[in-house]
């Protein structure tokens, strides 16, 4: 297996051309309602002073034009009755938008639950109406004291390619996968990866097709949690016409697709039963039977599964087959997440920035430090998939070869207004008891039930505390 | 657990449609799953719905589906105090009333028989306006259930009905029907005709919002028979009309948008897709300063995701698709769910991914479950079909393309079974 190499990244002295307004320069801000009257009249008075270029739209369609004609650092605009919609729509209408403004969302009397949810989507801040003028230029003050970014060069990175997949990263924990996949690959054992979702489960059972006595034949993936459970079977197995309804003509299925090649099945765990039982009987008897046929239809393709559940647990509970687990953990590959590759993540963006920059005809060879650092702070629920995600976007709207911080999501950006605002002062008990709740309530999925059980509290109280929040 | 899974224990009863819809938009994607390989493939079906969160939100649906049968049943006491009072021409206007709430509501089987009720008790009066309001809305309510030739008989008499009683707006909105009818079926020139005659109608009266509908439809038209530089006229006489109008004109906005949605698609059919987003992003913007009409935001919004895929833009395309699903679920669209979830499956196919199909699947599953329009499932078979063309294999792409062939056949639009069938026979060469 070939490993990553790389370089320490150095910081050069290059300050970026990412605009920032200096205390000098004037921030040029679009506020959206009526000028003459309502509660925006008293910003006309301020502008001048805070050094605000400030223009108006009366309404929606004019303020969209607007935004499509010219760059804009601020949007300030009132939320009305539907502010939680209102909230999504003007995030949604400056994604993209030229010169990435920032958006001050102005309220009646806005709830806890609302500023979270603002924070969660990276608005600059929410402000409480009638709009007080130390309130807006503490604001202000806070674009205006951002720091200037500094260009970093991105590092060369050699990946182990595998058609348009890679292996990047040269972490101790990623050599210790390296190592197991290089023992395994050569073998005909089935294969069991295990890792969080999107930590590259496909590309390592890719890989050890590659490598492996297969590799001349097929590599068919099929993801068992994407495909609906009444049409997993005739997926895997095929089927024969007039089979079930919806059979409209005869159908070859994976296992036969994959031939002598692999056949990766991905979510194993998101089987039901007794399609695992069938799974079961193609591994041990090896053939298959097409859902309405009678024939027994010989294969030899290799077996590697994946999941990113606890399979072991699963077990316990009854939900996966204990015969089926060992006859597919014969040889087990564990994942680390990405929060835990250490710099490898700097490898992995360096990586996709050239892949993306080459698939959309841009050259991309540095990143600023403040965009490193947010990338450095965030969670990475997703791991390496969302990394992948976060910089195919900021490649698309880079208009040089820097990737910055405004080319981040807003979710990235929130993280770093939320340690801004925090530097304004102390929170209150209940805005920290509003936010933990916030985190355990996304945590859980939105389940009440269990965020009730992890915060240790029952049910009811925690209801009556999301109401009260406004979460 | 899942959609799919709590779908198949509730019994396909028509009381029991609301519930089916607080299903779907209380459904909630797992973060993690969204992340997992599976993520991209998401759709509703795959979310997860707790049985806790339906409670919770149960006496909502419930005080909507009160609210609503309480509206009809008062509209209904309105109709019989009207008759008893011998003024049957406002029983007429109550009973298209309580239609006009089915239809808000999308049950449009069930506002047709109020206004065939309707249509009976108007057929009796000595004035024939009440009749001819009656035709319209029978005319409107069987165009967007696809049954063109009946619909096209409710204006025709409309028509016939508006001109002898000198009523000219009826007579307007029965041309612009018939156009709709002939647009719908493909005949370029009934369209013309009719359109053209309302125009001359509307330009009489100098009533500025009909008109401006009018030359919104003749956009449309010019669009469908190639005619760009035409659209764009026409198109441009509508937004004057409509900016002419001032902010308080009730429907004005969403008007708006509507002729902004179909400048941003011919800007896109003009391969100007700067333009034709911001167009896009107007119209969004114009749906959101009026009454928001979720149905017409998802439109657009697919239109944007259209744009976005046909440029090359598929992770932009596939975002703008996501949010307009997040959309058509909170706000119960289902068929704006079914088309959202075509052209995601188009997207996948276009990205050679063969998983693309649990798309067209959960359309199918939709249109079958909730949507029940033979024309939405006739649109998903064809782009199924042409999935399976590049993905899958020719017996499946023929059989999906002839299913979607026997459908629009059955609806009797001539120009879609052409179309098809041309499809079927290069797929056979």
């Amino acid at each position: 297996m070939t490993r990553t190499m790389t370089r320490p990244m150095t910081r050069p002295a290059q300050e970026s051309g990412a605009h920032v307004p200096t205390d000098k320069e004037g921030v040029r801000a679009l506020a959206v309602g009526g000028e003459s009257s309502g509660p925006l009249q008293s910003l006309r008075q301020w502008a001048a002073e805070l050094k605000v270029d400030l223009e108006w739209a009366a309404d929606l369609p004019r303020a969209t034009r607007l935004l499509a004609g010219g760059r804009w650092d601020l949007v300030l605009a009132v939320l009305g009755e539907k502010a939680d919609e209102d909230l999504t729509w003007w995030v949604d209408a400056l994604r993209g938008a030229p010169g990435a403004p920032r958006f001050i969302a102005l309220a009646d009397r806005p709830s806890m639950g609302l500023a979270l949810r603002a924070e969660k989507l990276g608005v600059l801040d929410v402000l409480s109406l009638p709009l007080r003028r130390e309130a807006f230029a503490a604001v202000l003050e806070r674009v205006h004291s951002a720091v200037s970014e500094v260009a970093l060069p991105l590092p060369p990175v050699e990946a182990n390619a595998v058609g348009d997949y890679a292996l990047v990263g040269q972490s101790p924990v990623m050599l210790d996968v390296y190592k197991l996949l290089a023992r395994v690959a050569h073998s005909t054992a089935t294969v069991l990866v295990q890792g969080e979702s999107g930590t590259g489960k496909e590309v390592v059972a890719r890989a050890i097709h590659k490598h492996g006595p297969a590799a001349t034949g097929p590599f068919v993936a099929v993801n068992c949690a994407a495909i609906p459970e009444n049409l997993l079977e005739s997926e895997l197995f095929g089927h024969e016409k007039g089979a079930f309804t919806g059979a409209v003509a005869r159908k070859i299925g994976r296992f036969e697709q994959a031939g002598s090649g692999t056949l990766f099945l991905d979510e194993i765990a998101d089987m039901s039963l007794s399609l695992q039982a069938k799974i079961l009987r193609a591994v041990q008897e090896r053939e298959i039977e097409r859902v309405g046929g009678g024939e027994s239809i010989p294969v030899t393709v290799r077996l590697i599964a994946a999941t990113n559940r606890n399979l072991q647990e699963a077990i316990t509970q009854g939900r996966f087959r204990e015969d089926l687990y060992y006859r597919l953990a014969v040889v087990t590959i564990q994942l680390p997440r990405l929060i835990d590759r250490g710099d490898d993540l700097v490898l992995l963006v360096a990586h996709f920035a050239r892949q993306f920059g080459q698939r959309y005809g841009k050259r991309v060879d540095g990143i600023s430090d403040r965009a490193l650092d947010l990338l450095r702070n965030h969670q990475w629920v997703g791991n390496v998939r969302e990394l992948s995600n976060v910089i195919e976007r900021a490649v698309i709207v880079a208009t040089d070869a820097t990737l910055r911080a405004e080319h981040l999501p807003d979710e990235l950006r929130a993280a770093e207004a939320e340690a801004e605002r925090a530097g304004t002062g102390l929170p209150t008990l209940a805005q920290v008891e509003a936010r933990h709740i916030a985190r355990v309530l996304a945590h859980t999925g939105g389940q009440i039930g269990a965020a009730a059980e992890i915060l240790g509290i029952h049910r009811n109280t925690l209801t009556r505390k999301m109401k009260e929040y406004g979460l | 657990m899942r959609v799919e899974q709590a779908l198949r224990l509730l019994p396909d009863l028509e009381a029991l449609m609301p519930l089916r819809g607080l299903l779907l938009s209380s459904a909630r994607p797992d973060e993690r799953v969204q992340w997992g390989s599976g993520g991209p493939y998401l759709t509703v079906g795959k979310r997860e719905v707790e049985p806790g969160e339906l409670a919770r939100h149960m006496s909502e649906v419930l005080s909507v589906v009160a609210a609503h049968v309480g509206a009809l049943y008062g509209a209904y006491v309105e109709a019989l105090e009207h008759q008893q009072a011998g003024d049957a021409a406002g029983a007429v206007t109550s009973l298209l009333g309580a239609g006009r709430l089915e239809e808000r509501v999308g049950r449009l089987r069930q506002a047709e028989a109020w206004y065939e009720v309707a249509l009976a008790l108007a057929e009796g009066l000595q004035d024939r306006r009440p009749e001819v309001e009656t035709l319209l809305s029978l005319g409107h309510v069987c165009l967007a259930v696809a049954q063109y030739a009946e619909g096209g008989r409710h204006y025709q008499r409309a028509l016939v009905l508006a001109e002898a009683e000198f009523d000219q707006g009826g007579a307007i909105d029965a041309s612009v029907g018939l156009g709709n009818v002939a647009l719908e079926r493909a005949e370029w020139e009934g369209a013309q005709a009719w359109y053209s005659r309302a125009l001359r109608l509307g330009a009489a009266g100098g009533d500025r919002f009909r008109l401006g509908r009018i030359e919104h439809r003749l956009g449309l038209l010019a669009r469908r028979q190639g005619d760009l530089a035409g659209a764009g006229d026409h198109l441009r006489s509508a937004r004057e009309y409509f900016e002419g109008l001032g902010p308080d004109v009730k429907g004005g906005g969403r008007e708006m948008a509507h002729v902004l949605d179909a400048q941003g698609q011919l800007d896109a059919a003009l391969g100007r897709p700067v333009p034709a987003a911001a167009a896009f992003r107007e119209a969004l913007a114009w749906v959101r300063r009026d009454d928001h009409d979720a149905a017409l935001d998802v439109t657009i919004r697919l239109h944007l995701a259209e744009l976005l895929l046909e440029t090359g833009r598929l992770l932009e395309a596939d975002e703008e698709m996501r949010r307009a699903e997040q959309l058509a679920i909170t706000s119960n669209q289902t068929r704006g769910l079914v088309r959202i979830y075509t052209l995601l499956g188009t997207l996948r196919g276009r990205q050679g991914d063969e998983t693309g199909f649990v798309f067209f699947e959960q359309a199918l599953e939709l249109c079958r479950a909730l949507v029940r329009s033979p024309a939405e499932e006739a649109r998903v078979y064809h782009a199924y079909g042409l999935f399976r063309q590049h993905s899958g294999g020719p017996d499946e792409a023929r059989a999906y393309l002839e299913r979607a062939r026997e459908i629009f056949r059955s609806l009797g639009v001539d120009a879609e079974v052409e179309r098809v069938a041309a499809e079927i026979e290069t797929l056979s060469a």
